[in-house]
C-alpha cells in the first residue's frame, strides 16, 4: 500500500520539479533519489511479510500484496534505478520535457504496483491504463522525429482498441460471475459457459496484445522501433514484466481451476509467438528493431510461466523478469551509445572499446540463454514449470528449445560484428567512469543469478 | 406491447442503426454525428433503467465532450483527398470470417446469460442507478478505483502537455 | 399516455412534412446552385484548413476536468451520509487534481497567445 502512494507522490513530484528545474542533471538527479526512496519503501513493506506479518485485503478486497507481489515490486524499482542510472543521460536528450518523463516513469511504476497486487478487475483495468498511456506519452516524445509520432499514434489506437477489448471481457465475466473480486470467483458446472469463457478469451487477447504476443504482436515492431530508445527500454522490460504478473497471477490463480478450456489456445499463442518473434529477427538490419523482434520471442517464453498454472511458474517469471529486464536495458544501454544501429555499427567495438563490448557480450548470452548467464536458469525455469504438468506440453518445449537455438544465430551475429569484424565504432556520446561502472553492475548481477539463481527466491513466501 | 418495451425497441433499432452509419458512412463528420446520435439512443436505454445520472453523464461527457474533441481530430486533419486505401479481397475475406466468429460467440454468450437473467434483471424498478445509490457504492466499496483514477488523469494531462505544447525555442543546450 | 401520443403525432407529422415538402419539391440542380453562399463573392481556397493544436489541448483539458467535476455529484447528494470518510477520499481526489491544475496554469497551456 506504502509503496503505490509513495509512487504516485512521487510522480507529483518530479512534475513540480518540471516546474522550477531549469537544469536537465538535475532531475535525473531528483528521480534517482527517489527511485531509492522507493525501493527503500518497498524493502520496508516486504520486511513486514517477511516477519509473518498475514497480508490481508486492503480497501474491500480491492488490493492484496503478498509476498510475491511485494517482492516483485522491489525488484522492479530496482531495475528502475538502474534503468535511470543507465539511461538518464539519454533520456536527458530527448525532448525538452526531461521532467514530466521522469514524472511518467513513476506512474508507470504505480500502474505495476497496482498490477502485481490486483484483487479486484477493475483494478486490473486500471493498472493496465496506468501503464498505457505515459507509454503513449513517452513513445510520441520526441516531436521532431515523424517515426517516433508515428509509433505514439499507432499504439494509442490499437492499445485503445484492445482496452476496448479487455472491458468487453471483464464485462462479459461480471456477468457470469456477478463480482469483480477475482477472490470469489468459482468456476462451477454451471457458470463455465460461453459467457465466462468468453470473457476469459477477450481478457486473453487483450493481455496478449499488451504483452505483444503473436498474432496480436503486429504494433511491437514498429512502435519498439519509432519510439526513442531510452523509452524503449523501459517499454520492453518493466512494462512487459508487469503484464505479465497481471496475467500470470489472473490466469494461474483464478482461471487456473479451469486451466483445461484455455490452455490449447494459450500453447498455440506461444508457439505463434515464439516462431513469428524469431524467425522474423532474423532478418533483421537494425540492431534497435532486432531486439523488438527478440521481446516478442522472449514473450513467448514468459508465457510458459502462465500455461504452467503452478507455483514453479511463479518462481519463473520472477526470474526471467529480472534476469530478461536487466540484460535488455543493458543492451539498449549500449546501443545508445552508438551512432550507428545496424549490425555493422558494432564492428570492431571489441577492440576499440572492450568494456562495451564485454558487458554487451554477457547481455546478449543471457537473452540467448547461455549457462552461466541469467537467462539460463530464467528459461530453465519456465519450461520445467511446464514439465512440471505433464507430458501434453511436451512438443511446446521441444518446439521452444529449437527456437532458442535459432535466437542465438541473431545474437551471436552481433558478437561476430564486435570481435570479429574490422571497424571503426562511432560513438554518439561520451563513456563516462559512471557508465563503465553501472555496465558491469548490470553484467554482474546477470552472472549472479546465472551462478545462483535462489538469492532471487529466498523472498518468497511458498 | 407497453411502452416501455415500444421504448427499449424504438431505442435499440436507434442505436444499431447509427452505429452502422458510423462505419458505414464516407465522410468522417457524418461518421461523428451519427455516432453523437447513436450515444443519445444509448442514453434513452439509461432512462429506462432508471440510471437517469448515468444518462446524463453519458451525454455530457462523450456527446458533448468527447465529440468535440473528435470533431477537432477530425479538423486536424487533412480530408480533400479521399485517402481510404483498398483492403485486398484475402483481407476483407479475413476480416469478415473473424468478426463472423466474433458474432456467433457474442450471440452463444447472450443465449447462455438468458437463463438466469432473472436474478440480475435491471429495469425501471431497480434503483442502481440512482445517484443516490451510485455515491455511497463509489465512496465507500469503489473508493480505491476511484482515487487511482486521479492518477490516470494527471498522466492524461502531462501527455496533454508534453505531446501539444509547442516547444519552445531552444534556448538552453 | 395521451401525452405520449400527441408528442409522437407532433413528431411524426413534422417528419413527414419535411420529407413530403423535400421529395414533392421541384428541384432544379445547377453548377451555380450548388456551391457554397458567401454574400456573392466567390469562394476563395478551401475551409477544411489544419487547425492550431492549441485549441485541441484545451479541449482535452476540458474533458478532464469535466470529467472531475461529474464525480462530485455523486458526492453533494451522499455528503452527509459519508462523514469525514468519503470527505478525506474527495479531498485527496481534488488534492491531486489540483497538482495537475497548478502544473497546467505555470506551463502556461491555457495561454492563448505565444
Amino acid at each position: 500500500m506504502k509503496p503505490l502512494i509513495a509512487s504516485a507522490v512521487f510522480g507529483v513530484i518530479m512534475m513540480f520539479a518540471a516546474l522550477s528545474v531549469k537544469e536537465k542533471k538535475t532531475f535525473t538527479l531528483l528521480a534517482t533519489l527517489l527511485l531509492v526512496l522507493l525501493t527503500g519503501v518497498n524493502i520496508y513493506e516486504l520486511m513486514h511479510i517477511m516477519n509473518g506479518e498475514i497480508p490481508e485485503a486492503l480497501f474491500n478486497g480491492m488490493l492484496k500484496y503478498g509476498s510475491f507481489s511485494i517482492w516483485f515490486n522491489t525488484l522492479m524499482t530496482g531495475i528502475a534505478l538502474l534503468y535511470v542510472l543507465l539511461c538518464g543521460k539519454h533520456i536527458e536528450k530527448v525532448g525538452q520535457h526531461t521532467g514530466e518523463y521522469y514524472g511518467l516513469i513513476f506512474f508507470i511504476l504505480c500502474g505495476a504496483n497496482l498490477l502485481s497486487g490486483y484483487n479486484n478487475l477493475l483494478i486490473l483495468f486500471l493498472g493496465i491504463e496506468i501503464i498505457s498511456i505515459p507509454q503513449y506519452i513517452l513513445a510520441g516524445s520526441d516531436k521532431r522525429n515523424l517515426k517516433s509520432s508515428e509509433a505514439s499514434l499507432k499504439y494509442f489506437l490499437m492499445g485503445a482498441f484492445s482496452t476496448g477489448i479487455l472491458l468487453m471481457g471483464i464485462a462479459l465475466l461480471y456477468g457470469a460471475m456477478h463480482t469483480f473480486d477475482v477472490s470469489q470467483f468459482n468456476f462451477m458446472e454451471h457458470n463455465v459457459d460461453a459467457m465466462s469463457l468468453g470473457g476469459i478469451f477477450f481478457i486473453m487477447v487483450a493481455l496478449g496484445f499488451k504483452v505483444s504476443a503473436a498474432p496480436m504482436h503486429f504494433w511491437t515492431p514498429d512502435v519498439y522501433d519509432g519510439a526513442p530508445t531510452p523509452f524503449t527500454a523501459i517499454m520492453a522490460t518493466i512494462v512487459k514484466a508487469a503484464i505479465f504478473v497481471a496475467f500470470l497471477r489472473l490466469f494461474s490463480e483464478t482461471f487456473g481451476g479451469i486451466s483445461q478450456h484455455w490452455t490449447l489456445v494459450l500453447s498455440i499463442v506461444t508457439a505463434l509467438t515464439l516462431f513469428v518473434g524469431n524467425i522474423t529477427a532474423v532478418f533483421q538490419q537494425s540492431v534497435k528493431r532486432m531486439l523488438a523482434y527478440s521481446s516478442i520471442a522472449q514473450a513467448g517464453f514468459m508465457l510458459f510461466a502462465v500455461l504452467a498454472v503452478n507455483a514453479t511458474g511463479f518462481k519463473g517469471i520472477i526470474i526471467y523478469a529480472v534476469a530478461y529486464s536487466v540484460a535488455t536495458i543493458g543492451m539498449f544501454a549500449v546501443l545508445m551509445k552508438l551512432k550507428d544501429y545496424t549490425y555493422d555499427g558494432f564492428n570492431g567495438l571489441g577492440r576499440k572499446h572492450p568494456l562495451l563490448a564485454f558487458t554487451a557480450t554477457i547481455f546478449l548470452l543471457s537473452l540467448a540463454g547461455i549457462p552461466l548467464t541469467g537467462g539460463f536458469f530464467a528459461k530453465y525455469f519456465v519450461l520445467t514449470a511446464v514439465m512440471e504438468q505433464g507430458t501434453g506440453m511436451m512438443w511446446l518445449v521441444i518446439f521452444a528449445l529449437l527456437m532458442a537455438a535459432i535466437s542465438a544465430y541473431y545474437y551471436f551475429k552481433v558478437l561476430m560484428a564486435m570481435y570479429f569484424k574490422k571497424g571503426e565504432p562511432e560513438l554518439a556520446i561520451e563513456v563516462t567512469t559512471g557508465d563503465r561502472f553501472f555496465l558491469g553492475l548490470a553484467a554482474a548481477a546477470i552472472i549472479v543469478i546465472g551462478v545462483a539463481p535462489d538469492i532471487l527466491l529466498a523472498w518468497l513466501k511458498n | 406491447m407497453s411502452l416501455h418495451e415500444i421504448l427499449f425497441y424504438f431505442l435499440s433499432l436507434m442505436a444499431l442503426v447509427c452505429a452502422l452509419g458510423v462505419i458505414l458512412s464516407r465522410n468522417p463528420v457524418k461518421s461523428v454525428l451519427f455516432l453523437i446520435a447513436t450515444f443519445f439512443a444509448i442514453s434513452g436505454h439509461y432512462v429506462l433503467m432508471n440510471a437517469q445520472f448515468l444518462a446524463v453523464v453519458n451525454i455530457i461527457v462523450y456527446a458533448g465532450a468527447i465529440m468535440v474533441l473528435f470533431l477537432f481530430v477530425i479538423m486536424l486533419m487533412n480530408l480533400n483527398a479521399d485517402a481510404e486505401p483498398q483492403k485486398s479481397r484475402l483481407v476483407q475475406f479475413a476480416a469478415v470470417l473473424s468478426g463472423g466468429a466474433l458474432f456467433l460467440v457474442m450471440i452463444a454468450a447472450l443465449k447462455t446469460a438468458g437463463i438466469h437473467a432473472e436474478e440480475s434483471k435491471i429495469d425501471s424498478s431497480g434503483e442502481i442507478g440512482l445517484i443516490h445509490n451510485l455515491g455511497q457504492v463509489l465512496f465507500k466499496e469503489y473508493v480505491l478505483p476511484f482515487e487511482v483514477s486521479s492518477v490516470l488523469f494527471l498522466s492524461a494531462m502531462i501527455g496533454a502537455m508534453v505531446i501539444g505544447k509547442k516547444e519552445e525555442a531552444r534556448t538552453e543546450a | 399516455m395521451p401525452v405520449a401520443v400527441q408528442l409522437l403525432i407532433a413528431i411524426g407529422f413534422v417528419a413527414i412534412m419535411m420529407i413530403a415538402s423535400h421529395l414533392l419539391g421541384p428541384k432544379r440542380r445547377t453548377s451555380d446552385k450548388l456551391i457554397n453562399f458567401e454574400s456573392g463573392i466567390p469562394s476563395i481556397g478551401n475551409a477544411r484548413q489544419p487547425m492550431a493544436v492549441k485549441y485541441f489541448l484545451v479541449a482535452i483539458l476540458f474533458v478532464l476536468f469535466d470529467v472531475e467535476v461529474i464525480f462530485f455529484y455523486p458526492y453533494a447528494v451522499n455528503f452527509r451520509a459519508l462523514g469525514t470518510e468519503g470527505f478525506y477520499a474527495v479531498l485527496m481526489f481534488v488534492a491531486f487534481f489540483f497538482c495537475g491544475f497548478f502544473y497546467i496554469i505555470k506551463k502556461g497551456a491555457l495561454k492563448w497567445e505565444d
